[in-house]
């Protein structure tokens, strides 16, 4: 039961415990790697990557906004400018409009004025030359008529005459 | 340092079963308590997952006092895995300590100097691993023994030993004078019965609270002189 001296030494070195905790040592890194130290520190690692990568894309994400919000900014400004720039526009364009407008009006007034004064001398011109034929024709029937009727009594010879003198005494005053 | 040791000899190498039951057990709790803290990893952590995140922080801080760079970051688990080991041995033998015809079945692991010393041991190896590995035989050599000035040599290579003695004796003279000291208050209780019991119950509470302080302190120690011998070896002065 004690094998105290077995080196003949008065202590022994027991140098199977070195071989123990070696072993026993060795055994518990393993299957503390395998099954805590590995897992956590896993996580832990993955943990840091994650928050990394956030704090990058939240940096990234405000640059974003801060960019959109300059951009808005000088398209409201670009706006206001526009806004006004198309109201000078519309306004010139408007007064453009309104003096086209006018002189063709002026223009259109004027051109029927001339139309209508020609077509009111041109009518005055054919209604003289319709009375005029109407007159001869007129004065032709009656004369015919006259002459047919009252050929024969010379008596009445006089006033044909006088007539016919009248007629041209009546082409000679027009 | 071994009396009352339980040796057990397996294919002819001597086993101090006093020693590696403890070891055993500290062990065994220190991986079901992490193995219990690491259930359900989530990315938002809850509740046990921040304790051992918490944890992990605290080595990983032990880490980057000493070596800032990307370089220590695959000591991580390394520290770990010792402080956790060292602090649930430190504070084993506070709560429960088991002996039976005089003979100890669980106490620290690490008021053994065999423990603290294959610890020791180990760390110190690998740092000398690294430091070859790192600037090849002759870099190590030149960065270890001869620098800054060649002529230290004797005291360097001395230096080297010590560190190991310091390093391993520290953590298990720390832990073992408390042990020894709990166990003389509570042979005080014993002796005179109730008049000593009484007295002997807060002597003991603080004597035991003090060790929890000085085992957590101890453990802190013995990863942060780990992590300044490896950077020492690693990295040029």
């Amino acid at each position: 039961m004690s094998p105290d001296f077995i080196l003949g030494a008065a202590t022994t070195v027991k140098w199977g415990d070195m071989l123990f905790y070696l072993i026993l040592f060795i055994v518990l890194l393993a299957l503390l790697k395998h099954y805590a130290w590995g897992p956590v520190n896993e996580m832990m690692e993955k943990r840091a990557a994650k928050i990394a990568n956030d704090i990058d894309s939240a940096e990234d994400a405000r640059q974003k906004a801060e960019d959109l919000a300059k951009q808005r900014q000088e398209a409201l400004k670009e706006s206001h400018v526009e806004a006004s720039q198309i109201i000078e526009r519309a306004k010139k364009n408007g007064e453009q409009q309104k003096n086209v407008i006018v002189d063709n009006a002026h223009s259109e007034a004027q051109s029927i004025k001339e139309t209508a004064k020609q077509d009111i001398t041109r009518e005055r011109q054919d209604a003289l030359e319709g009375v005029k034929n109407d007159v001869a024709e007129l004065s032709l029937e009656i004369a015919s008529k006259v002459i047919s009727k009252n050929l024969q009594l010379d008596n009445q010879k006089a006033l044909i005459d006088s007539y016919i003198e009248g007629l041209g005494k009546q082409n000679e005053v027009k | 340092m071994n009396e009352g040791a339980y040796v057990q000899e397996i294919f002819g190498i001597p086993f101090n079963i006093s020693n590696d039951l403890p070891g055993l057990l500290t062990a065994i709790i220190v991986f079901f308590t992490m193995f219990w803290l690491s259930r359900r990893i989530q990315l938002k952590p809850t509740g046990r997952q921040n304790v051992l995140e918490w944890i992990i922080d605290f080595t990983n801080g032990i880490i980057k006092s000493t070596m800032p760079n990307k370089e220590g970051s695959q000591f991580g688990l390394l520290i770990f895995t010792l402080f956790s080991f060292i602090f649930v041995s430190n504070q084993l033998g506070l709560m429960l300590q088991v002996n039976v015809n005089n003979i100890d079945y669980i106490r620290s692991p690490t008021a053994d100097a065999m423990t603290t010393m294959v610890l020791a041991f180990m760390v110190l190896l690998l740092a000398h691993f690294l430091g070859v590995k790192k600037f090849g035989f002759k870099g190590y050599f030149k960065n270890t023994y001869l620098s800054p000035i060649p002529f230290l040599l004797p005291l360097s290579v001395l230096e080297e030993f010590t560190n190991f003695l310091t390093l391993a004796l520290r953590l298990y003279g720390n832990i073992y004078s408390g042990e020894v000291l709990l166990k003389l208050i509570y042979e005080f209780g014993r002796s005179f019965g109730i008049a000593s019991f009484i007295p002997a119950i807060p002597l003991e509470l603080v004597w035991q609270g003090f060790s929890v302080f000085i085992g957590s302190i101890q453990a802190y120690v013995f990863v942060t002189l780990t992590m300044v011998y490896i950077s020492q070896k690693i990295e040029k002065e």
